[in-house]
């Protein structure tokens, strides 16, 4: 059995995503780091950082979202989000790395900065600087975009899953993805998927 | 045939560690950035970003350091630097992504202060929140490393490979790891390896 810790609107909605993406059965333990239930012995013994999400699969326990997405996805997912050519896996882990170490930054700040702080807490030079940044990250999107639907294979996958729910969450700060037709038309293709939508109607905390 | 694009004072480093350590055949073309040899459009292609390092095993290509090492190993290391079990397969997927999302933002803030700045030029705030940022990575690593030697299974994997090179940054910045004993002990074992030894004497003659 499968389970997965974290709530809606933490990073385990990137989980979610896969897990619904298969149709693979699971439970979700919506522990949430307000109420302390993410610091009680029990969750520190699977995760040690205290942070969500964290997944258990029998007697496979792993942290790190975009992590948990690409082994879920190695296991259940073989020839769909896991492509079978070398080609496709490599580009699969290179975008799941790259949403992890050029996407994450930039786009986290500027959600909280200009949207999750209160406004006379907000740091409109962190936000200004990560808005400076998100330009040159988000046209090696469109440029690998150029000519494909996809990032990795002809089809969806884990790359694009993974590149996907972190660019997503631009949409809540209303960005302009207009100068950017390839990553627009893309993102709005997959966040259009059932799966995904199934997630976002699910309810939150 | 594979071919590492970067120079090895680069995170190029990284990817020469694994293939040494695997005894892999490769070709080392030390694109620079600094020289625009990344803005050809044989790098380019792939690698729109134009950054180092870059991959190409005979019709793949691919990008990110951590990740083609993850590549590297999938592909050349089962039973070695990858895992033969699903729980161990999943531990290194996990470790890599800890490196490139807790470990490398604190260590990568105060090697850009080290790098490109006098020490009256640093910037105080930025390298002492590095410093205080880390602290809480390196429990997280501490607890782990509490009852074994390395963080997946009884030897070392990718997990081991991908963390402690990220670890470098701290150390090389002068962030003491020695009060975490078990990590400190850890750090050094990996990165003394032969492999990594010999990644070190190219840093010297590059």
């Amino acid at each position: 059995m499968i389970t997965l810790y974290g709530h809606n609107l933490s990073r385990a909605n990137r989980c979610l995503w896969v897990l619904e993406e298969l149709g693979i059965d699971y439970e979700q333990n919506k522990i949430d780091h307000r109420d302390g239930s993410t610091k009680t012995p029990e969750y520190l013994a699977i995760n040690p950082s205290g942070k969500t999400p964290a997944l258990l699969d029998g007697d496979v326990c792993m942290s790190e979202s975009l992590g948990i997405n690409l082994y879920i996805a190695q296991k259940y997912g073989g020839g769909s989000l896991w492509p079978n050519d070398d080609e496709g896996r490599a580009k699969s882990i290179q975008w799941t790395m790259w949403a992890a170490t050029e996407l994450e930054g930039p786009v986290i700040t500027v959600v909280v900065e200009r949207l999750f702080k209160p406004e006379n807490a907000r740091d409109e030079a962190a936000a200004k600087a990560a808005e400076n940044k998100l330009p040159s990250v988000l046209n090696v999107l469109n440029t690998s975009l150029e000519g494909r639907n996809y990032l990795a294979s002809d089809d969806f996958t884990i790359a694009d899953l993974n590149a996907g729910c972190v660019v997503a969450s631009l949409k809540m700060v209303g960005f302009d993805f207009s100068t950017y037709p390839n990553v627009s038309k893309w993102l709005d293709g997959i966040l259009g998927r059932d799966a995904y939508q199934k997630v976002q109607a699910m309810p939150k905390p | 045939m594979i071919t590492l694009y970067g120079k090895v004072m680069s995170r190029a480093a990284r990817c020469v560690w694994v293939l040494e350590e695997l005894g892999l055949e490769y070709e080392h073309v030390p694109t620079d950035s600094r020289t625009g040899e990344y803005k050809t459009e044989e790098f380019l292609s792939i690698n729109p970003g134009g950054k180092i390092p870059a991959l190409k095993d005979g019709e793949v290509s691919l990008f990110e350091s951590l990740g083609i090492n993850l590549y590297l190993a999938q592909k050349y290391g089962a039973g070695s630097l990858w895992p033969d079990d699903e729980c161990g397969q999943a531990q290194v997927i996990q470790w890599t992504l800890f490196a490139a999302t807790e470990l490398e933002p604190p260590g990568a803030a105060r090697l850009v202060e080290f790098i490109f700045k006098s020490e009256d030029e640093r910037n105080q705030a930025i390298w002492e929140a590095a410093e205080k940022r880390a602290g809480p990575v390196l429990d997280v690593l501490e607890a782990s490393l509490q009852n074994s030697l390395y963080l997946v299974g009884d030897c070392f994997t990718i997990a081991d490979l991908n963390t402690s090179v990220v670890l470098e940054y701290l150390d090389r910045t002068g962030v003491d790891l020695r009060p975490w004993s078990k990590t400190y002990g850890w750090y050094r074992t990996c990165i003394d390896r032969p492999a990594n030894q010999r990644v070190t004497e190219m840093k010297k003659t590059s």
